[in-house]
């Protein structure tokens, strides 16, 4: 706090609904040339305690918050509240938002929140932290310079548990796992590949938590060429699994197979007490994608860092896969199809 | 009584078999058919002739090892002639010489039992057994995947790198897992898949699939079938419910690795896992006897020629599937 305030970055946090919005507040205090200007959060007990933690003020009202001089925005609200937020702190006049993925739970939302920062000099950008795993930056290395050849296939997962909260209240999240993980991989994907999926099938299910929301999810995509992929998005961990989710990809070139496990460094921990443990003690991602984020919200720039429009690609996958569910037939991305997330009856 | 066997096709797999034919009670192995001449199975007499070989070694059980796409020809031939038969998998390489085995089968009403030998690799068996016993709950997903490199053979023309007569992974890797996840999980309703086959890629051999499966249960399968991997032969298994998750893999099972050390020689360095068993428990001797059971007892082959048909259904509509790019109900 010894830094004066013109000579600081100043960022506000919109929302700790998203758990991830910890880390991100972390990485900021990490920084000795920004300071959180605030915190506001539709949750004033959470928003409270969250704004006590990082040593920053809770806003009642975002208007106020976001009218005090920011030069960032982190939103890490439930999904549906995304666009809102995004092109309420647009409107302040920020130089740059960071929005929690999905980016929106719509291919029309995500559009509207892509114009309507452009059409104001705010640049978005989206929350993809697995872009800056460093083996996933190696192995992206690997396949630019041409290591394994040309990339004929891509079987990619991320599984995880249950997160309940809002996650499983499809008004507050938009879908279940395939909202919640499709995302990551097929953003990974698009980094390795360079080029967007043409389609998408997809199966998707109930049959863990016997719920109205999937918590199964099973995607192929296919890009041009015939180069295709597969994405696992089931919350299938049960309790005692030691991991909490995984990130893997395995990648078919003409000239090899590259395998990842993104967070493969862990320590496992027994005891008498409890089951095993893991304990990833890898390179934090929110590092780098925070300090990218800083970057815009100088005035810079950081090409590695997902924009609006890398969400909204990644999101039309999520839209056509759960299209392609109701049909049982693979979806063309760009078709523009209307949304609807299956609801199971129960 | 002993049964006097004969095999048909002494490649790899007939040659394994012949020697596991050694260890099986009740059996003698009398003869072997193979239309190449330079055959050497340690003195048992090796026929080019059908009919000279039933003839001279008068065989109850004939067993086909042949290429996939030979198999229809001899098993209606062992039919024909009211021989029990093993038919190594896949049963045949299209749907129509499946029909005619079944067809040629029942008529002739002879024991016929199909070689889904992963039903007897204990991990799988295990595997099964945990699932039947609730171990996992209502199974939700079930992921499993085979590995290796493009099948190579010496010394004459690699009907693998054929698609016509292979069918390349679909139909000759990971059918291996779909009879075994049709015996674990029950029917499946819908296949999609992606896949080399059919690709410029598969003619430089290189083959992989992608497939996913909905079963009649509603749980969702995904199988990983590869013959694009640079070393080695890795098997993998996740099956995960709404009470547990069971896990397979053979590269962190493997009891016993061996790594040698790159000498000047033009020796290269290399490090092969090992996964021994008794040898009174390899899979392969463990099918041919509870084949050999069956018989003795009058019952029921264990694997039946109709489970051997429906995994052929799923991959023929896996390749289908490829083919089109449609989604294929069964």
């Amino acid at each position: 706090m010894n830094t004066n305030r013109q000579s600081r970055l100043r960022i506000g946090i919109l929302s700790f609904a998203h758990g991830h919005a910890n880390s991100y507040a972390f990485e900021l205090e990490q920084r000795d040339d920004v300071v959180i200007a605030g915190i506001w959060d539709a949750d004033p007990e959470r928003g409270a305690e969250m704004a006590r933690r990082f040593d920053t003020i809770y806003y009642r009202s975002k208007d106020i918050l976001l009218g005090d001089e920011l030069d960032g925005v982190i939103i890490a609200s439930e999904n549906v509240h995304h666009r809102s937020l995004v092109e309420a702190a647009a409107s302040a006049g920020v130089k740059a938002i960071l929005c929690e993925k999905p980016l929106a739970t719509t291919v029309p939302d995500a559009e509207s929140m892509i114009r309507y920062c452009s059409d104001r000099g705010v640049k978005l950008a989206t929350s993809f932290p697995c872009r800056y795993a460093p083996s996933f930056r190696s192995m992206r290395e690997k396949v630019l310079a041409g290591e394994i050849g040309e990339i004929l296939a891509i079987r990619g997962t991320n599984r995880g548990s249950m997160p309940g909260g809002w996650f499983v209240d499809t008004s507050l999240s938009g879908g279940g796992a395939i909202m919640d993980h499709t995302v990551h991989v097929a953003d990974l994907m698009w980094l390795l590949l360079g080029q967007e999926a043409v389609s998408v099938y997809a199966e998707s299910g109930n049959q863990f938590h016997h719920q109205s929301w999937d918590d199964t999810g099973l995607l192929t995509l296919t890009y041009a060429d015939g180069v295709f992929a597969t994405i696992d998005t089931s919350w299938c961990r049960p309790k005692g699994f030691p991991t909490s989710g995984d990130v893997t990809l395995q990648i078919i070139g003409t000239r090899g197979v590259l395998d990842l496990d993104l967070f493969g460094q862990k320590l496992v921990h027994y005891n008498d007490a409890s089951q095993s443990d893991c304990f990833y003690w890898g390179s934090s991602l929110d590092k780098d994608m925070i300090d990218d984020f800083l970057l815009l919200c100088e005035g810079g720039s950081a090409p590695y860092l997902a924009t609006g429009e890398d969400g909204l690609r990644a999101g039309a996958i999520t839209s056509a896969a759960y299209a392609a569910v109701l049909l049982n037939d693979p979806v063309n991305v760009d078709a523009g199809v209307e949304q609807r997330v299956p609801a199971y009856s129960l | 009584m002993t049964y006097r066997v004969a095999l048909v096709g002494a490649g790899n797999m007939g040659k394994w078999h012949a020697e596991q034919w050694g260890h099986v009670p009740g059996v003698e192995f009398v003869a072997a058919m193979d239309t190449r001449s330079n055959i050497d199975l340690s003195g048992t007499p090796v026929f080019s002739d059908w009919n000279t070989m039933i003839a001279q070694a008068k065989p109850d059980i004939i067993d086909i090892c042949t290429p996939t796409p030979f198999h229809r020809e001899y098993v209606e031939r062992a039919a024909a002639a009211g021989k029990a038969i093993f038919v190594e998998k896949p049963l045949a390489r299209t749907l129509e010489d499946c029909d005619s085995i079944m067809a040629a089968v029942g008529k002739a009403g002879v024991p016929a039992m199909p070689g889904h030998v992963v039903r007897y690799f204990p991990e799988y068996a295990s595997a099964k057994q945990i699932v039947d016993e609730g171990g996992v709950g209502h199974p939700g997903t079930v992921r499993t995947s085979r590995m290796s490199t493009f099948p190579n053979i010496t010394g004459r023309e690699n009907w693998y790198a054929d698609p016509d007569q292979s069918g390349g992974v679909i139909l000759d890797l990971i059918l291996h897992d779909f009879d075994w996840l049709r015996w674990t999980f029950g029917p499946v309703n819908r296949v999609f898949a992606r896949g080399l086959f059919g690709s410029r890629h598969f003619m430089s051999a290189l083959d992989y699939a992608l497939v996913t499966l909905r079963f009649a249960s509603g749980a969702v399968g995904h199988v990983t079938g590869s013959w694009a991997h640079t070393e080695g032969f890795r098997t993998t298994v996740e099956i995960a419910g709404d009470k547990g998750i069971v896990e397979h893999d053979s590269t962190r099972s493997a009891p016993l690795t061996v790594a040698l050390r790159r000498t000047d020689c033009g020796q290269i360095g290399v490090t092969v896992p090992e996964s021994p068993m008794r040898p009174q428990e390899d899979p392969y001797l463990k099918e041919l006897q509870a084949f050999v059971r069956s018989l003795e007892t009058g019952q029921t082959t264990p694997v039946t020629t109709e489970d051997a048909y429906e995994a052929a259904r799923i991959a023929f509509a896996a390749l289908r599937s490829i083919e089109t790019g449609k989604a294929v109900t069964l």
